[in-house]
């Protein structure tokens, strides 16, 4: 272990969900570690299983029908996942905040901001009414809202998309956590928009310190914003590198995949690369081999009945697969 | 949070499900039958001195009718000494108690005796459910296809004087308290020549059969015409709802899109949808209403299973008032049962549980 | 159960609520009622006439007359008296049996939908079984068997009232349940109490009022058929006996109308005051659209434009369409303002804006798929030289999907749900193509073309409901080729899809295009997607046209500050520290327009004249044009 004072840990995190079809094998063995004032991007398709390893974390899946099967979750030495529920209650909001995807649902529509803003505050402070109101105040101008002593009694409604998700991260950061998870917190927005949540959230970062874990399946954000990027197949973790790492040099098909299927400014009509067919596979079977098997260009027999494990290669650089895509040789 | 599926393991589901519906339809059925003996015991008054009210009788008749009816024997093992659990050590015959009496000729398909009438419950139930069937089959159609006609109207043409008119004509008639309009019809049709009341003209049954109909009919008239205005109302105004919401759906400007014409994009996307929660409701008010009617029954005088229940009660005939409890309740908890699997048969969205 | 309350300016959701509720006219007759009818029976020891003669048989069932307004009862009593006294009890029994069965089924609503599992199970049950067992033949059962007083009738009433309030506070709890705000309480760490308090509660009580009311109405009705059939307590004298004793005691007969009118005439009233009220204040709580897609649409406003000369082969030439949103109290939202375009044969045209541009309304309005509130007030879109704004709803018919088709953005819902995918898609063939065959030839075509999108054979027969999200996008883009469509409008196809299924849909269109000379116009705001396959861009802003040149132009001389800065703030791959540029502020909103230019406010460029004129498109070449004050002196 490093000698910086280990901020998260997550060692082989299982979630299933059990279902009238049948179990949905969503988290199958995920292990990252995260580092203070770090920020870890996480992408992934829809159904790779990155909300579903966030909200374990976080204790946030109904249960049942979920199960949270097996794994640790140190997060300051104590593992979440054992904690009763009255002890996370006290974690999440004030060490680990959440903001998820479309803030027009994350908020309440008869509640005024306000009100939905020192909520955090009164659960885990002993501030009263006024100064509750007060930090709230500056919570909203910290993130940019103008007029924020108004806009505190006005409802969701009343505020565009963009200053939305303006006033989630703002609630989120109201106890000023040790971390931050994202979920998919521009995909909603425009992209003009998303440009200046992006900046913001930067600018917080840094005064805050506060570690983040961005979620997203946009390759294109992800660059601008981590540190570390994960990629998530079929709740599995395939890859995990430095960002400039995994731009330059994708290690896993699927990786290289993605980064070809972005549309790119500056590959107009070159449409010699062709992208690969077919869908993730149905998370209602244990798995078996390599998830990606099925569509892989460099698969070979050990795939289909070996799932890869994460291993590293250089500088700090893993990959979950049996193939050097340099090569196409069994590494 | 689950992906959903993408082949069709659908079949099996839905008979799982189906399956599952009617275990619980049967378990509901053996709760009614139990409260139904219950309740008749348990409530207030001596069914036997209920039963024959008569002050000049000597305590011995009275015990010999108490036997004559299965009175005398205890209600269940140990009831009185409300000790239910401590099977046979009260000294009695668990198979000789009126509870298992009853279940016994239940299931032979006795209902007992009237007190009142002295005939077997069975054969006037059965009489008097085939009045009640005649006259809210005839109600239920028609309220049907006006409601639904005027319904699909009214939301077709939203915020125009039609939808207008029968928004309010819908409300009205929900309103209308059914006793109340039932007199009210009464009143202005013995005013112009139709039957006060009852099923047939007394002494009909020696005239042909052509003028036995006409009679027939002449008596059923005033009956269906409450009846259908009561639930046309409903009907029109759920229909109205279910319609509004279905045409403010993405697909049906997918289907304008496709160039499908108004008609066609009623007929083929939009009615199906919107009636689904009518057939719910269709069938659902037909099993309450074998033995709901009793409104109508009373005023018309009309010889059916509400009219029924209501006489028996007056006359504390608890053998009839049971057996057609029993009759009512089963017929509604059939007719949920039938309502869930046209339902789920109509809507393909519908799986397990 | 959309409770987003109208948006105006003040803040209380209460003062929100009476405005609605002001402005609904069944709501405030209802009401109305309820107050009238409310002010009898509280006032009524006060205004019933009192009658000190003593009452002889000469005063049974008389007519209504100058000494008893509403004539005499069977018994002598005056109507008009007995009818105003009635009131009280009436309402007296309605309103406590319907507070019963409003608490009774509110908890067990709230309680079952919260916390689930086997407790939810239980409590359902148990609402099944009451559901179950016929109401009124029980009630009558048991109060006639025990003694019919007020207290029992009132108990009964309330117990056997509960259901559907539970059922329908249970389903509305469980809603509110799994909404994400519920989840992001949780994930600061309240307690199911307090989520209980402040989140499902402020949510479920306007259904409970709702069914308040709705349970009141009922709880009378009962209360006065009980009484009508003789189980009302006969030392509290209500409608429903008044009615009794009229139709027992000869009314009918001696033909004493008002005897039977009055008092039935009272409980109408009191009915009818409370379903209007209730169904008035439903319709503030949930307002429905008030609009539906079958509603007829408005006349185009036809205008003198001419069309561009036909040089080379134009399929679709757009010319200076306007679109307005008629609102009844307000001034009308121009959502598009003198936009043109045109479109030739195998064309790809990207259509970019952000919400609320209005590409998606210009897109409708090629169609003539506006909102009942949409209305074409300037322009014409012709198409292979045919005036589509000229054209009535059959020959508009005639024209959809036939020769250009449409993906509307989020498909998920544009599949009807209880029809199989693949008799949707056959559909279209069957309605346009009169020639083709409906035997096995049509179900193969209709396999051929979910194949082309990649969707395997046997899922034609499925329903969309068992199809993924991205398979559901490319189901509508199967059927929009259905066809053989010379153009189609593709509105944001693939912003809901991940970008794998993303990268195949683009290249299906593409390779589209190349085989069948189709053309295409692709809305989306992703500039990425822009620059991969698109000949021409259109950047629409608020409504007007920004820019409008070819890609390379757009992508290397654009001119429009609006363009320049959505291309700064697009992240690229091949820079990918580079800092995002943002624009500040947000779009205009279409109802509240500024007055000059609409970029103006959050313009990096703007000038004076910018807040107070509107600027005119500027020609820069053949190809290129764009709407900016700044570019008049390079004219």
């Amino acid at each position: 272990m490093d000698a910086i004072h280990t901020f998260l840990e997550v060692k082989d995190l299982k979630t299933r969900f059990h279902t009238p079809e049948g179990t949905v094998y969503a988290v199958n063995g995920v292990s990252f570690t995260l580092k203070e004032g770090e920020t870890l991007a996480v992408v992934g398709e829809s159904g790779c299983g990155k909300s579903v390893t966030m909200m374990s974390i976080l204790r946030l899946i109904s249960i049942p029908p979920g199960e949270i099967v097996s794994g640790e979750v140190t997060y300051r030495d104590r593992n979440l996942l054992k904690l009763s529920e009255s002890e996370m209650e006290h974690v999440r909001g004030k060490e680990v905040a959440m903001i998820f995807q479309d803030p027009m649902t994350s908020l309440n529509p008869v509640l005024t901001v306000g009100r939905q803003l020192t909520e955090t505050l009164r659960t885990h402070t002993n501030m009263d009414e006024e100064q509750s109101r007060q930090r709230a105040v500056t919570l909203l101008e910290w993130v940019g809202i103008p007029d924020a002593g108004k806009r505190l009694t006005d409802y969701p409604h009343q505020f565009s998309g963009g200053m939305r998700q303006r006033v989630m991260i703002a609630m989120a950061l109201a106890c000023t956590p040790s971390l931050l998870i994202a979920d998919e917190p521009t995909t909603a927005l425009d992209v003009t928009i998303q440009a200046q949540i992006i900046e913001l959230v930067k600018k917080l970062k840094q005064d805050v310190g506060m570690a983040m874990i961005w979620i997203t399946h946009d390759l294109g954000v992800v660059a601008g914003i981590a540190d570390r990027v994960i990629v998530m197949y079929a709740g599995f973790i395939v890859e995990e590198a430095e960002v400039d790492d995994l731009y330059d040099s994708p290690l896993h098909p699927y990786t290289t995949a993605l980064l070809q299927a972005l549309p790119r400014a500056d590959r107009r009509r070159d449409k010699n690369l062709k992208s690969i067919q077919g869908v993730p596979p149905n998370l209602l079977a244990e798995p078996r081999g390599c998830p990606f098997a099925p569509r892989c260009e460099f698969v070979k027999e050990r795939c289909v009945n070996e799932n890869p494990l994460l291993i590293e290669t250089e500088n700090r650089h893993k990959v979950a697969c049996w193939v050097n895509v340099k090569t196409g040789a069994l590494r | 949070m689950t992906p959903p599926l993408q082949h069709g393991t659908f079949p099996l589901q839905r008979w799982r499900m189906l399956l599952k519906r009617f275990g619980w339809a049967l378990f509901t059925i053996l709760f009614v039958v139990v409260l139904n003996f219950f309740l008749f015991r348990v409530l207030p008054g001596d069914p036997a001195r209920q039963g024959i009210r008569d002050p000049r009788l000597t305590p011995e008749t009275i015990q010999a009718i108490r036997v004559r009816f299965g009175l005398d024997k205890p209600i269940i093992n140990c009831f009185e000494s409300l000790n239910p659990v401590k099977v046979g050590s009260c000294g009695v015959n668990p198979l000789d108690t009126q509870f298992f009496i009853y279940v016994k000729n239940l299931l032979k398909g006795d209902l007992g005796q009237s007190f009142y009438y002295n005939r077997p419950v069975k054969d006037i139930l059965g009489e008097r459910l085939w009045n009640t069937i005649l006259l809210i089959g005839a109600g239920q159609i028609l309220a049907i296809l006006i409601g639904v006609v005027f319904g699909l109207f009214a939301a077709w043409k939203a915020r125009t004087a039609i939808d207008y008119a029968a928004l309010i004509s819908g409300l009205v008639a929900w309103s209308l308290p059914t006793f109340w309009l039932a007199i009210i019809l009464l009143f202005w049709g013995t005013n112009h020549g139709l039957p006060i009341g009852g099923k047939a003209t007394p002494g009909m049954s020696s005239y042909p059969f052509m003028q036995q109909m006409g009679d027939l009919l002449q008596h059923l008239f005033l009956p269906t015409l409450a009846y259908t205005i009561i639930y046309m109302g409903e009907y029109m105004l759920i229909m109205r709802s279910s319609l509004l919401d279905v045409l403010a759906e993405d697909y049906i400007l997918a289907a304008k899109a496709k160039g499908l014409s108004a008609f066609q994009i009623l007929k083929d996307h939009a009615l199906k949808n919107s009636m689904l929660p009518l057939v719910t409701l269709i069938a659902i008010n037909l099993g309450f209403t074998v033995g709901g009617a009793v409104q109508i029954e009373t005023v018309f005088s009309w010889p059916g299973l509400g009219g029924a229940i209501f006489e028996a009660v007056g006359r504390k005939d608890y053998p009839l008032l049971q057996g057609g409890f029993l009759l009512i309740a089963i017929s509604v908890i059939l007719a949920n049962f039938i309502a869930d699997l046209t339902y789920s048969y109509l809507d393909p969205r519908v799986q397990a549980d | 159960m959309n409770l987003t309350p109208i948006v105006n300016k003040t803040n209380s959701q209460v003062s929100v609520f009476w405005k609605s509720l002001r402005r609904n006219p069944m709501g405030l007759v209802g009401l109305a009622m309820l107050i009238a009818i409310l002010a009898v029976a509280v006032f009524a020891p006060l205004i019933a006439p009192v009658h000190t003669a003593e009452i002889t048989s000469k005063d049974i069932y008389n007519a209504p007359n100058s000494t008893h307004w509403l004539g005499t009862d069977d018994a002598g009593n005056d109507v008009l008296a007995n009818f105003i006294l009635g009131s009280r009890v009436s309402l007296i029994v309605g309103f406590f049996a319907a507070f019963i069965s409003i608490v009774i089924g509110g908890l067990i609503g709230i309680i079952a939908g919260f916390y689930g599992g086997r407790v939810e199970n239980t409590l359902m049950r148990i609402t099944d079984i009451m559901l179950v067992i016929p109401d009124l033949p029980l009630m009558v059962v048991i109060i006639a068997l025990t003694k019919p007083s007020l207290f029992n009738i009132i108990f009964v009433i309330g117990i056997f009232g509960w259901t559907t309030t539970a059922r329908v506070v249970r389903s509305q709890t469980l809603a509110v349940k799994s909404r994400k705000f519920v989840l992001r309480a949780r994930a600061i760490g309240a307690g199911n109490m307090h989520i209980i308090r402040h989140h499902i509660l402020p949510l479920v009580l306007p259904i409970l009022v709702v069914q308040a009311v709705l349970t009141v109405s009922s709880a009378i009705l009962n209360e006065s058929t009980l009484s009508f059939l003789g189980l009302g307590d006969p030392t509290a004298p209500s409608w429903g006996q008044m009615l009794n004793f009229a139709f027992s005691r000869g009314a009918m007969s001696t033909g004493a109308w008002w005897a039977l009118v009055v008092p039935g005439f009272g409980i109408v009233w009191v009915v009818l005051g409370l379903t209007l009220f209730g169904q008035g204040l439903e319709q503030v709580l949930n307002p429905r659209l008030d609009t539906h897609h079958l509603m007829p649409g408005r006349p185009v406003v036809q205008s003198e434009t001419a069309q561009l000369p036909s040089s080379e082969k134009i399929l679709l030439d757009v010319r200076n369409l306007s679109i307005n949103y008629i609102n009844d109290d307000k001034a009308p939202a121009r959502a598009v303002e003198n936009v043109s375009f045109t479109l030739k044969e195998g064309e790809l045209i990207g259509l970019v804006g952000e919400s609320g541009c209005g590409k998606t309304t210009l897109m409708l309005a090629l169609l003539r798929l506006l909102p009942a509130a949409g209305q074409i007030v300037n322009g014409k879109v012709f198409f292979n030289g045919k005036d589509l704004t000229a054209l009535n709803e059959d020959e508009i018919n005639a024209v959809r999907w036939k020769e250009i088709s449409i993906v509307f953005q989020g498909a998920m819902n544009a599949l009807n749900p209880v029809r199989t995918v693949g008799d949707q898609i056959a559909e279209a063939i069957i309605k346009h193509m009169p020639g083709f065959p409906h035997d096995l030839r049509l179900q193969e075509r209709v396999v051929e073309l979910l194949e082309l999108v990649g969707i395997a054979a046997d899922h034609k027969d499925h329903y969309p409901h068992q199809y993924s999200g991205g398979m559901r996008q490319r189901a509508m883009i199967a059927m929009a080729l259905a066809c053989n469509p010379q153009v189609i409008i593709a509105d944001e196809p693939t912003t809901a899809l991940d970008v794998m299924i993303q990268a195949q849909i683009l290249e299906l269109l593409d390779s589209l295009r190349k085989k069948l000379g189709l053309a295409i116009i692709f809305v989306t705001h992703d500039l990425g997607v822009v620059a991969e396959m698109c000949d021409h861009v259109l950047v629409m802003y608020g409504g007007v046209t920004a820019e409008y040149a070819d890609v390379d132009t757009i992508y290397n001389e654009a001119r429009h500050p609006y363009t320049q800065e959505l291309l700064k703030a697009f992240p690229d791959l091949t820079k990918p520290k580079k800092k995002l540029s943002s624009i500040p502020g947000y779009p205009p909103r279409l109802d509240a327009l500024p007055a000059g230019c609409r970029f103006a406010p959050r313009c990096p460029r703007v000038y004076a004249r910018c807040h107070t004129e509107q600027p005119i498109l500027y020609k820069l070449s053949d190809n290129h044009i764009a709407s900016c004050h700044l570019l008049e002196a390079s004219k």
